[in-house]
């Protein structure tokens, strides 16, 4: 038997009792359309979480922490990262770059008077929290000391504008105690004042507090605090932390064991947006689990119309059978009918749950024109395949059973059957 | 020419036992026969001599217990069901007393419809159905449906679509059962006619007054045949 004409007899079929396959494929149309919109919601809200996270930060950072991971992740024990353990960061696979940071204890910009309370941060060059935010100036660059990189409201507390603040020379007050808010901070050890020049000014939606200088100026200003040279303090104190920038996300796990091996614990975002991808994969999977009921029922529909087919049609079961339908012929049309069930079911579903989307977003925003402007429902084109390829499945599934029972028929019997 | 292509059936000691609740019973016991190309023949007998079983048996609709059947020179025993289903397209062309067309195809879709398990493309089933539609003097009646046709033409209709596949025998059970006597005589006529343009006949039927039509009159009762 040829495809066009299997499709064009079963098509025929399928049309044949308007009745009962528009009810049977309506049940599949809603089973795939609770599933489309149910996946689309929770695609959607993934989307929302994604974009907020990639807006935080790099994807292929690696922050490590002066400490050592615990048994249970509570018990956090401190843990000294010196210049040993930084070469040894340097030998993992994939590290890009690793950056050191000392954050020198808390302190002031004289210039800028109370509110102008920071945190220095001693960093190196092209660190990566020190990229492509400035407002005005320059980044830290190699070989600088005395200088900082400040941001936007401390330079308005020092200059008239930010690009005034270039060039300007101010005081760094660090040690004793600050005003942070509302709050007196008891800082530690005696302040002392160290001249800096503003080479940078960034913009103060990523911290406006941190000041950026010179990782060996932060330590210079960390030893003095403590009565101490900048090398003893690398070595017995350590560094803040260490930026370690991967070569590509994808390695980023790898090296987060690296880190781990070595004794130290880390954080990265990629991973973070792993556990959240694993959690809405649960989230996803309920979800299609509760549309996937819904395209249960739709299923035992398909195989009760299948089965009452096949019964209806016990004669002509006979007839195609004895002027020479092979058994796999038989099999064949019923499966192919019940495909058509599913696939304009499918068809049907896709669009029932699109829509549904668009109007039930459209209603929301009207009660709270406040919400969020990402969509809602997202609607992907794996998606669509998928849920078209699954009503086509389940169509499949549901018909196989009534199909093989025409399928051995006999062809002596049906010819009797009245 | 050898015997295989001069038989275009051959049985040997055909048995066919059913069982019945605790009870066997042979619809056919022992029978063996030929058919030569070209023959018209008609199998007489009472009902339940078995004389439908044997025909289910050569149209490859009902297998036989013991013994073997050939057709055309094919021996049935090696085919399955899939190749028994290509035999029914091919080699025979049945005809019922209940004529068993299907009422919501036309009567062209209907002699055509063999073609189709047999793999023939759509446009060539259908020249082939209205050319033999034709041949039978039907072809005013092709696209109508088969609820608007008289009995004597739902039986041209399916004698059409017993031969539209070329078969090598056509196999005619109670063709006229369903018929009255005009019809009747006028479908053996047909029969005849197709004959003596040499197609293989066998008829079975349990009235003498449409067997004598045929050329030769085979007897079976109780499954066996009478000499």
């Amino acid at each position: 038997m040829r495809l066009g004409d299997l499709a064009a007899m079963s098509l025929g079929n399928y049309a044949r009792s308007r009745l009962r396959s528009a009810l049977t494929t309506a049940g599949v149309a809603i089973g795939t359309a609770l599933v489309v919109l149910l996946i689309a919601l929770a695609t959607g809200a993934e989307n929302n979480v994604r974009r907020s996270i990639f807006s935080i930060g790099d994807l292929r950072l690696v922050t490590v922490q002066p400490f050592q991971p615990g048994a249970n992740g509570l018990s956090a024990v401190p843990r000294t990262i010196d210049d040993g353990v930084v070469s040894q960061f340097r030998k993992i696979g994939h590290v890009a770059g690793v950056y050191r940071q000392f954050d020198a204890p808390l302190g002031q910009v004289v210039e800028g008077g109370d509110d102008a309370a920071i945190r220095p941060q001693g960093i190196e060059p092209n660190a990566p929290i020190d990229r492509g935010d400035l407002l005005a100036g320059r980044h830290l660059a190699l070989g600088d000391r005395g200088v900082a990189v400040i941001p936007g409201n401390i330079a308005r507390l020092v200059a008239p504008n930010v690009t005034a603040a270039i060039g300007k020379l101010v005081t760094l007050r660090i040690g004793g105690a600050v005003r942070l808010g509302s709050t007196r901070v008891g800082g530690s050890g005696t302040p002392r004042d160290y001249p800096v020049t503003i080479v940078g000014v960034f913009d103060e939606a990523a911290s406006q507090t941190s000041v950026r200088i010179p990782l060996e100026d932060a330590l210079v200003a960390g030893a003095d605090n403590r009565g101490l040279t900048a090398d003893s303090l690398r070595q017995q104190t350590g560094y803040s932390g260490i930026a370690i920038e991967a070569d590509d996300s994808t390695n980023v796990a790898e090296i987060v064991r690296s880190v781990q091996e070595l004794g130290y614990s880390s954080f990265s975002l990629k991973q973070v947006v792993e556990q959240i991808d694993q959690g809405f994969g649960v989230f996803r999977g309920i979800l299609a689990g509760i549309g996937g009921v819904a395209l249960l029922v739709a299923a035992i529909g398909i195989a009760n119309t299948m089965v009452m087919s096949v019964l209806e049609r016990t004669r002509e079961i006979g007839i195609l059978k004895a002027v020479g339908a092979a058994p796999g012929d038989v099999r064949a049309l019923f499966l192919a009918e019940a495909a058509y069930v599913g696939i304009v079911g499918g068809v049907l579903g896709l669009l029932l749950g699109y829509l549904g989307g668009q109007v039930i977003e459209r209603i929301i925003r009207e009660l709270n024109p406040r919400t969020n402007p990402a969509p809602i429902f997202v609607v992907g084109p794996d998606l669509v395949l998928g849920a078209l390829g699954l009503a086509i499945l389940v169509a499949l599934v549901a018909g196989f059973l009534p199909a093989r029972r025409a399928m051995r028929m006999s062809a002596l019997s049906a010819l009797r059957y009245e | 020419m050898s015997t295989e292509q001069t038989l275009a059936v051959e049985t040997r000691d055909l048995a066919c036992t059913y069982m019945s609740g605790a009870t066997s019973v042979a619809a056919l016991d022992g029978v063996t026969l030929t058919v030569r190309r070209g023959e018209f023949v008609a199998v007489m007998g009472p009902s339940g001599s078995g004389k439908s079983t044997l025909l289910n048996v050569i149209a490859g609709l009902e297998r036989p217990t013991s013994g073997w059947v050939r057709v055309d020179g094919e021996d049935l025993a090696a085919l399955d069901e899939a190749g028994l289903a290509g035999h029914r397209s091919k080699r025979v062309g049945m005809v019922f007393q209940a004529f068993n067309l299907l009422p919501r195809y036309r009567v062209v879709d209907n002699v055509a419809l063999p073609l189709i398990f047999a793999g023939v493309p759509r446009a060539e089933r259908t020249a082939r159905a209205r050319a033999l539609l034709d041949r039978l003097g039907m072809s005013s009646r092709a696209e109508h449906r088969t609820n608007e046709l008289s009995g004597g033409e739902l039986q041209r209709a399916a004698i059409a679509r017993a031969l539209v596949g070329g078969p090598a025998i056509l196999l005619a059970d109670e063709p006229t059962g369903n018929l009255d006597s005009a019809n009747g005589a006028a479908l053996i006529a047909l029969l005849d006619e197709l004959n003596r343009g040499g197609q293989t006949v066998l008829l079975v039927t349990h009235d003498a007054s449409i067997a004598r039509h045929a050329g030769r009159i085979m007897h079976l009762r109780d499954g066996k045949v009478l000499d």
